[in-house]
């Protein structure tokens, strides 16, 4: 697996997906690093990679943004070769193929999320050696080892919309307060089939946690 | 990563009309995970001497209980209270006793003499003074001090414009730093007293 080459920005990073019946939530921090200093700090790490297809992107900034674009193409593609949209599945299975046959090259770790008419919602995690996952909920980035016992006590089966948007947001707040390569804003994106509805939480509306 | 950059700090200080502000993030971090938002980089020496250490956090420590020895065993000996100028001296020795296995930190002094005239001053880790008139920055986020201090300093500050402009130097520059922030501590040396004040900040 490729390191991070010296001055290489970085997305370390939390991010986050959840399915629920009739769609996901997809979440992530906004902070992009080179070395120490934030180059930025209000990155979007969720990109599109087709209507009701997200994708969060951790690793090297370069690296998953290329990744996106090729997948992204692919996609665009796809409805008119097939004759029909593609499905979560479809999209998982492209970032899969790049990410493991480049895989020492390759410093990315991403989670694919949406809603198709097969499935329905679903959630697909990638780490670094380019393996497929498929869970209800995904965690990744370097802040996420954070939140993996808050995450595992708090995630239940079935829960509502509503419920998961909260869910996504007190997670990836306590990454950001532990994790120095995640902070800024929340960014949340919430795909069902009617449509996707960005949400953004600022530093001052974050939940409360103890601070010390 | 350096070891200068293992624990993220951000000190920095200015001169004002008759006063003297420094100032300091609270972040202790190993790497990159938060383990301390209230951890102490900024020191009294006298009531009108300050120092701020930053760097690596057990140098902190070990210096910060050194330099109140030897500034005691100063006060005995001498029958008065240490000037900021001798302090710095003292530190800067101090600091080139370990000439080839220093200390990892960057003090930060500031304080009024006994005229009240301000006095500020860095060093780099083996004692190498560096005094100035406007303002001294230290720390991982050092670079970005330089930039915020250099637009939002002007000389002849009062007590109060100095603390506006030094808490916006400092957590302007903390917000675009990975390893430092979490909360942060000013304070202003007069000479009727000092001020201090916490700084409420970004947690990330």
């Amino acid at each position: 697996m490729a390191q991070l080459k010296p001055g290489e920005v970085s997305l370390g990073t939390t991010i986050m997906a959840v399915q629920f019946e009739g769609g996901v939530v997809v979440g992530a921090d906004s902070r992009t690093t080179t070395g120490t200093y934030i180059a930025n700090r209000v990155t979007d790490k969720l990109t599109k990679v087709h209507d009701r297809i997200y994708c969060c992107r951790s690793g090297s900034a370069a690296d998953t943004q290329a990744v996106a674009d090729i997948v992204a193409y692919h996609l665009e593609l796809y409805t008119a070769q097939h004759g029909k949209e593609p499905t979560v599945k479809v999209a998982a299975s492209l970032f899969q193929q790049l990410c493991y046959e480049n895989k020492n090259r390759l410093s990315a770790g991403i989670i694919i999320a949406g809603w198709d008419k097969v499935e329905g919602s679903s959630v697909y995690e990638i780490p670094l050696g380019g393996s497929i996952h498929k869970q209800p909920f995904a965690l990744g980035g370097s802040g996420s080892v954070f939140i993996y016992g808050y995450c595992d006590k708090n995630f239940q089966l079935n829960m509502s919309k509503e419920e998961c948007i909260e869910f996504v947001k007190n997670s990836v707040s306590l990454a950001m307060t532990r994790d120095g390569s995640s902070g800024g804003v929340i960014r949340l994106a919430v795909i069902t089939e009617d449509n996707v509805e960005r949400l953004l939480v600022t530093g001052d509306k974050l939940p409360e946690q103890y601070l010390g | 990563m350096s070891i200068m950059e293992y624990n993220g700090s951000a000190v920095v200080a200015m001169k004002g009309n008759n006063c003297v502000a420094i100032a300091a993030d609270k972040r202790l971090g190993q790497r990159q995970m938060t383990i301390d938002t209230d951890f102490q980089k900024v020191f009294p020496i006298t009531e009108r001497t300050y120092v701020g250490l930053a760097g690596l956090a057990t140098d902190v420590k070990t210096l910060h209980d050194r330099f109140r020895m030897r500034v005691n065993l100063y006060k005995h000996r001498e029958e008065r209270v240490i000037e900021p100028k001798t302090f710095a001296n003292l530190v800067s020795h101090m600091l080139y006793e370990h000439r080839f296995g220093s200390y990892f930190v960057e003090p930060v002094i500031a304080g009024l003499d006994k005229d009240d005239q301000p006095f500020i001053c860095n060093m780099d880790n083996i004692g190498c003074i560096d005094l100035a008139d406007n303002f001294i920055v230290s720390g991982t986020a050092g670079e970005n001090l330089y930039g915020t201090c250099e637009s939002l300093w002007e000389p002849g500050l009062e007590p109060e414009e100095l603390f506006e402009t030094i808490s916006q130097a400092l957590l302007n520059a903390v917000d675009r730093d990975s390893m430092s922030g979490w909360g942060a501590v000013v304070h202003i040396i007069t000479p009727s007293g000092v001020i201090t004040r916490e700084l409420k900040s970004r947690m990330d």
